[in-house]
């Protein structure tokens, strides 16, 4: 029989208790979110409705502004950019992918590289983006440095004013800041892997890359799921680069940086809004598409193992009792 | 499972209709607002057209800056804060200098100070949230919205009297800013650099321009033009050429181009719009610029101007003291006036640089404080002559630099036609060309297009007419000229 209780003896109770932490500890996270990312977001949607600026008055224009968004040749022009630094991303990825694998096996000097390689991520990006410029201008550092290579300065070009090789040396920008990051992220989840399977494989004759291949790879394939996501959809928002260096000139306008252009010096407001939720939409896509690109590859590898696995153990009892055969007819 | 899930789905449910109930109810008490100023606005417009002789400022606060006596205010109580985007003069001390000086008349004023780096844009989202303090620097807001954010100075006729350059922010004959400073256009250049490139006479016209430029490049190492195209907002310098200086037209800038149809049209007598930004493309497609333009470094310009690795730079006379700091040899830098002729006269345009405002919210305590500190700031600080100003009180003393301007036409622009005084904001925004008001990006396509030889500088003109056209057309403005 279930007595009923009034509510200061449930909230006495242990159910209650925990009720009520869960509530306290939750409420102000919740609150912080809703504040600072549901509630500006939401006004964000409103202004993508009204033709506005920062102030004066506003009018409504319904869809107005997202027709504009898809007519305007500089707002998709500026997704094309995006291929570069999604090139860049993957360069990125390979190049920490590698470095992690060999820095988790027992290198001289292993944490002082890491250090190294994950110092630039620690700058901050305005700073990350005064050092490029002046290290990519005419005749100073990086020329400095291929000319002790034995490079010409005739023969060398200009890295951020030829267009056809701008948008890359922007890139690569990107890339010396965000891999050592990636890279230990890689490690952490390599780290996690147990040793003992190592030692089996080399037991076995398996080569570093071998160990790599089919112990390191399937066991971190999550982590690397999700740096690919995450490098994929941040290049779609490169901003940082571009605008710092470049001031998003000379054919370096990402679609962030006309986003910002035209929010902030034209002051169409709703424009860029619609803009914005436009990106956001576009970046919803690429997830998804990426989620169930990774689901199709991954799930195919593991529909094969178990059938590989039940193929081995059948040959395996096959071969006892080829082997039992022998030594009953041996026993004969 | 189950349970938790309808938890968490009706919570984002409830945390949604809560944000947009917000963002709804917060839209309709604005809009409310922005109706209620506008018809006050109407309001006051229909009264003083009745009432003209009466001036507005005396009706709403009974302050006004032709007024206002200084002495009378030695022992006003009050404490109040100015924001305005000199961290240079914060920094090294002039603003607290000046404050402290101003304290020795006016004991009991206490004036904080808050220097913004991003001023052009941060000023505008403080303007919005009203939390920034008594005086400030008017950024880029529309004319039908002063009255909203800044307390009435004076009438137009009243100040004009006393005070050059007050007509930039005016509206139905109202005065809400006063510049704290004023700014000649013209041309920076090495005076060493042209007396070994042989130039003994300034050039008056594009054509005489690009000539020394070339001499500069045969004779000396210096680079003839610096572009600072990496720097952005020193290309859209080069819009303030446009008006005055480039046509003659003291009214061009205000009340003409936005009816104009085609503003960047070869005129044919070398002046214009079009003839000011060939300039620029031509100096670029003949090589006559810096080798690696996007890696340009606005304060390592400085010094090589002084120290005569630059030949020329195109920017407002403020610039001129910052090039005389940066060197040992401040004897050499020299200002002239835009090569451009209309009809054989040079024509200089002079105008405010940012201009004081006061918060027509803030206490009537503060609105005086504040009143006095901007008097004594334009008419007693001397800061306007120490950042090589042109004067903004009437009578006052210009600067030596501008002895090269003898002889020119020294005008500056007129305001707007009365109903018309957003058009150029408008227009601005929605050919998105920004005409002086940031328009840097279009700017720096000339110097691309003419270092790459990627586009013709006709096309670009093209293109500029059609999109000045499309926004005509899009806000119903009619075409005149």
């Amino acid at each position: 029989m279930k007595k009923k209780r009034t509510f200061t003896e449930w909230i006495r109770s242990r159910d209650g208790q925990q009720v009520l932490v869960m509530f306290a500890f939750m409420v102000i996270p919740l609150l912080l979110l809703f504040i600072f990312t549901y509630l500006p977001f939401a006004k964000m949607f409103g202004f993508s409705f009204y033709n506005m600026k920062y102030v004066g008055v506003r009018k409504f224009v319904g869809l107005k502004n997202y027709i504009k968004v898809f007519q305007r040749d500089d707002c998709f022009g500026a997704l094309k950019l995006s291929l570069y630094y999604m090139l860049g991303s993957i360069v990125q990825l390979a190049l920490a992918l590698y470095l992690a694998t060999i820095l988790s096996f027992k290198v001289k000097g292993g944490n002082l590289f890491k250090g190294f390689m994950f110092f630039p991520f620690l700058i901050n990006g305005i700073a990350i983006g005064f050092i490029f410029k002046f290290f990519y201008t005419r005749g100073f550092v990086f020329d400095t440095v291929l000319q002790w290579c034995g490079f010409n300065l005739e023969n060398l070009p200009y890295w951020l004013k030829d267009q056809r090789i701008n948008n890359f040396s922007l890139v690569g920008t990107s890339i010396w800041r965000y891999f050592g990051q990636n890279m230990v992220l890689f490690i952490g989840a390599i780290m996690s892997v147990d040793s003992e399977l190592y030692e089996a494989a080399m037991l076995d004759g398996a080569n570093r890359f071998q160990q790599f291949k089919y112990i390191i790879m399937p066991s971190i394939k999550t982590i690397i799921t999700l740096n690919v996501i995450l490098s994929i959809t941040g290049s779609l928002s490169a901003f940082e680069p571009p605008y710092v260096i470049t001031d998003g000139a000379n054919g370096t306008g990402t679609y962030f940086v006309v986003m910002h252009e035209i929010a902030h010096t034209q002051q169409k407001v709703g424009l860029a809004s619609a803009m914005a939720i436009v990106l956001l939409i576009i970046i919803f896509i690429a997830t998804i598409l990426q989620k169930l690109f990774f689901k199709y590859v991954f799930r195919s590898a593991e529909d094969e193992d178990p059938r590989a696995g039940a193929r081995r153990q059948k040959m395996l009892e096959r071969s006892i009792r080829n082997q039992e055969r022998i030594a009953a007819r041996g026993g004969k | 499972m189950n349970r938790k899930k309808a938890l968490a789905l009706l919570t984002a449910t409830a945390m949604m209709a809560t944000s947009m109930g917000c963002g709804a109810a917060e839209e309709t008490a604005e809009s409310g607002e922005t109706q209620s100023t506008q018809e006050e606005k109407q309001d006051s417009t229909e009264s003083t057209q009745e009432a003209s002789k009466a001036p507005e400022t005396e009706e709403t606060t009974g302050l006004s800056y032709t007024t206002l006596n200084l002495d009378d205010y030695k022992d006003f109580t009050a404490s109040i804060k100015f924001l305005h985007h000199k961290t240079d003069r914060e920094a090294d001390g002039t603003i607290a200098s000046m404050i402290a000086e101003f304290n020795k008349e006016f004991p009991n004023i206490t004036v904080t100070t808050e220097a913004v780096t991003d001023y052009a844009e941060d000023s505008l989202l403080r303007l919005s949230t009203g939390d920034w303090g008594d005086i400030m620097f008017i950024p880029a807001v529309d004319k039908t919205d002063l009255a909203t954010y800044f307390m009435p100075l004076d009438t137009l006729d009243n100040l004009s009297q006393e005070l050059n350059f007050v007509d930039n922010w005016q509206f139905d004959n109202v005065c809400y800013g006063i510049p704290y400073m004023a700014n000649a256009q013209g041309v920076l250049y090495n005076k060493k650099v042209f007396k070994e490139a042989g130039i003994e006479v300034l050039p008056q016209t594009p054509d005489e321009f690009i000539e020394d430029l070339k001499l500069v490049k045969e004779k000396t190492d210096a680079i003839p033009l610096y572009t600072n195209y990496a720097a952005g907002w020193t290309m859209g310098a080069w819009d303030a050429y446009v008006g005055i200086v480039s046509n003659g037209d003291n009214t061009y800038l205000n009340q003409k181009i936005v009816h104009t149809a085609e503003p960047f049209s070869d005129p044919g007598d070398g002046t214009g719009a079009y003839n000011l930004y060939k300039i620029l493309y031509d100096a670029c497609s003949e090589g006559l610029i810096e080798d690696d333009y996007t890696t340009t470094d606005w304060e390592g310009c400085k010094g090589m101007l002084n120290r005569g690795e630059i030949a020329t730079m195109v920017l407002g006379s403020w610039a001129y003291a910052q090039m005389q700091e940066a060197g040992d040899t401040p004897e050499d830098v020299g200002y002239m006036p835009f090569p451009m002729s209309v009809n054989g006269t040079q024509y200089v345009n002079a105008g405010g640089d940012y201009n004081y405002a006061i918060n027509v919210n803030s206490s009537e305590e503060n609105k005086t404080a504040s009143l006095v500190f901007v008097k004594w700031m334009v008419e007693k600080s001397n800061w306007c002559y120490n950042e090589g100003g042109y004067t903004v009180v009437k009578g006052g003393q210009n600067p030596d630099m501008y002895s090269a301007f003898d002889g020119c036409e020294v005008l500056s622009d007129q305001p707007a036609v009365a109903g018309e005084e957003t058009y150029l904001n408008d227009m601005n925004a929605e050919s998105e060309l920004s005409i002086n008001a940031g328009g840097n990006a279009k700017v720096q396509r000339i110097v691309e297009a003419g270092a790459n030889g990627s586009e013709s500088f006709d096309d670009i003109m093209t293109d500029w007419n059609a999109v000045w056209q499309a926004a005509q057309e899009e806000l119903g403005i009619e075409v005149k000229y």
